[in-house]
């Protein structure tokens, strides 16, 4: 099926096209993070001013007119209302436009199941990393096949991991502010001790930000780069140690912006490794927000005959993983 | 002198053996190669003086809990407790009942343990039960860790249990009401809930 898929629940305003689980294009615009950090109603502007030549940019690529799209999916959430409203709204109006099924989708299953597609794992256990998301989830009942959802085992109880870098940066000064330019500036740095909070599964953040923060001043900067990242990426690994001893899990799959860090790569490649278990992950392109991921998940819903009529095509801020059914 | 591995954990591998002939457990931290090694080291030490602390803390509130032979920099060896997990067994009424008073009693010396589940209690011959593995535990009067022990052993008894649990719990703590009330509204955020085991 010829699944055109759109993605802005943040930054990015993505629209990809996916037949088969193939993906044919997956096209974005996004809307430059300064050293002001966000405003919902600029981005969405962005989006909505985008929107018409990502659209046109994803058809060219794929090779195809958007009469041959034969269903539309969009992101339902979790993120910004203002944001998630402009891909909503475009989807519906494809959909209706060319009388075809709608699908909306979970963002974080989007990202989880393109990660698990491409990555050839089966059963994995999931770090989802992102910046206002971090979770680690499995899928723990499989007798039920039919309704198949993930289970949170372990998250953060304040920021995402994303967001903890990006305000990190933007104190000091970085452009563009965000966890790469942190992970430059660490290069060279050397390790100072920063709070650490891990509880069983779960995680927090805050701490090692504002001491951070307040770090800056009387440390190198690289320093505090350094630290902050190991730190941060020492707790993630730390709790999904946890997390795949506790499930028993032999696959770990990583996914959401964070995971295009080749440190954080590497240190869960060291866990995996410790249990003898496969890890794998997607290519940057499909953990950086992305419309290819919201069309491979609409996919399967439409096939697996998931209809939703237009008008209960909502939105919801904070759509949680673990409600979204999942479809193989 | 040989020593048999009869546990391997996320942070450490546990061995029995023997010290001038008494049976002893000793639980090692090992390093992890992810981590840098400043982190790692701090991470490894800070964890097991906390680990010896208050586990010394809990025997001195005549808690049963292994006897400390010995602490090392990312080592604690300990008395080898025999007796069968409290996760291996048909968990009895009674047994439901002496975990809550235990808990209660932790609570009471100011000690939360950070992963009370029935596999962290070793039910000895005399019925007696021991708490072990204190690796997450906090010196803390908090109600919100209480209540948290509390939700991970419930999340891990039948229903049947759950009640004498409580009940014993509430009997032998201090300021069980203001616990208990701490962990309804935690259930009520349903965060946890949706996250249950079963
Ligand atoms: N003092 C002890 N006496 C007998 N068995 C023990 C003792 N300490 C640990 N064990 C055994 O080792 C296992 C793991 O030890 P524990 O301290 O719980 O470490 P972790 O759960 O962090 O790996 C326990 O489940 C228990 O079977
Ligand atoms: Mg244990």
């Amino acid at each position: 099926m010829l699944v055109l898929g759109v993605e802005s629940s943040a930054h990015t305003f993505g629209v990809g096209v996916v037949d088969r689980g193939k993906v044919l294009a997956n096209e974005k615009s996004m809307y430059g993070i300064s050293t002001t950090g966000m405003v919902p109603r600029n981005v969405a502007q962005h989006h909505i001013q985008s929107a018409n030549a990502v659209v046109s940019a994803a058809l060219g690529k794929a090779g195809i007119d958007i009469r041959d799209v034969e269903g539309v999916g969009y992101t339902k959430g979790p993120g910004i209302g203002t944001c998630l409203q402009v891909g909503q709204i475009v989807a519906k109006t494809i959909a209706s436009k060319l009388h075809v099924p709608i699908a909306p989708v979970n963002h974080a299953i989007g990202h989880i199941e393109i990660a698990r597609s491409m990555s050839g794992l089966r059963d994995p256990l999931v770090l989802y990393v992102s910046g206002g998301n971090s979770q680690i989830l499995k899928v723990l009942d499989h007798t039920n096949a039919d309704r198949l959802h993930y289970s949170v085992l372990g998250e953060t109880f304040d920021i995402g991991v994303g967001n903890m870098f990006d305000s990190f940066a933007r104190h000091l000064g970085l452009d563009p502010a965000w966890g790469s330019s942190v992970e430059k500036v660490a290069a060279n740095g050397r390790y100072i001790q920063m709070p650490y909070t891990v509880k069983g599964m779960d995680f927090s953040f805050t701490g090692l930000l504002t001491h951070s923060i307040k770090a800056i001043g009387s440390h190198p900067r690289e320093d505090v780069c350094f630290s902050i990242r190991e730190t941060a990426f020492s707790m993630l690994c730390e709790a999904t140690e946890r997390a795949m001893l506790m499930t028993s899990s032999k696959e770990l799959c990583v996914c959401g912006g964070v995971a295009q860090s080749a440190r954080l790569r590497w240190m869960l490649q060291s866990v995996a490794s410790e249990h003898g278990a496969r890890f794998g992950y997607a290519a940057n392109e499909f953990n950086a927000d992305n419309g290819a991921m919201i069309a491979f998940v609409a996919e399967r819903m439409l096939n697996a005959a998931v209809r939703t009529a237009l008008k209960d095509c909502t939105i919801e801020q904070r759509y949680r993983a673990e409600r979204a059914e999942v479809f193989q | 002198m040989s020593a048999k591995e009869i546990a391997r954990g996320a942070e450490a591998i546990v061995y029995e053996t023997r010290i001038a002939g008494i049976k002893v457990i000793l639980k090692l931290r090992n390093p992890k190669a992810y981590r840098v090694a400043e982190l790692d080291m701090q991470l490894r030490s800070s964890r097991t003086k906390k680990e010896a602390k208050i586990m010394s803390r809990a025997l001195a509130h005549g808690i049963r809990a292994p006897m400390l032979v010995g602490v090392g920099r990312a080592s604690i060896c300990m008395e080898k407790v025999d007796g069968k997990l409290m996760k291996d067994v048909r968990i009895s009424a009674r047994t439901a009942a002496s975990a809550g008073a235990l808990l209660g009693a932790l609570h009471n010396a100011g000690i939360s343990h950070g992963d009370f589940t029935p596999a962290n209690i070793i039910i000895e011959g005399s019925g007696r039960l021991c708490i072990i593995d204190f690796g997450l535990s906090e010196i803390t009067s908090g109600p919100e860790e209480k209540a948290l022990d509390i939700l991970l052993m419930k999340r891990q008894l039948a229903k049947r249990l759950y009640g004498g649990f409580t009940r014993a719990y509430a009997r032998t703590a201090s300021g069980s009401a203001e616990t208990l009330r701490r962990l309804e509204g935690i259930e009520e955020r349903g965060r946890y809930q949706s996250r249950a085991l079963e």
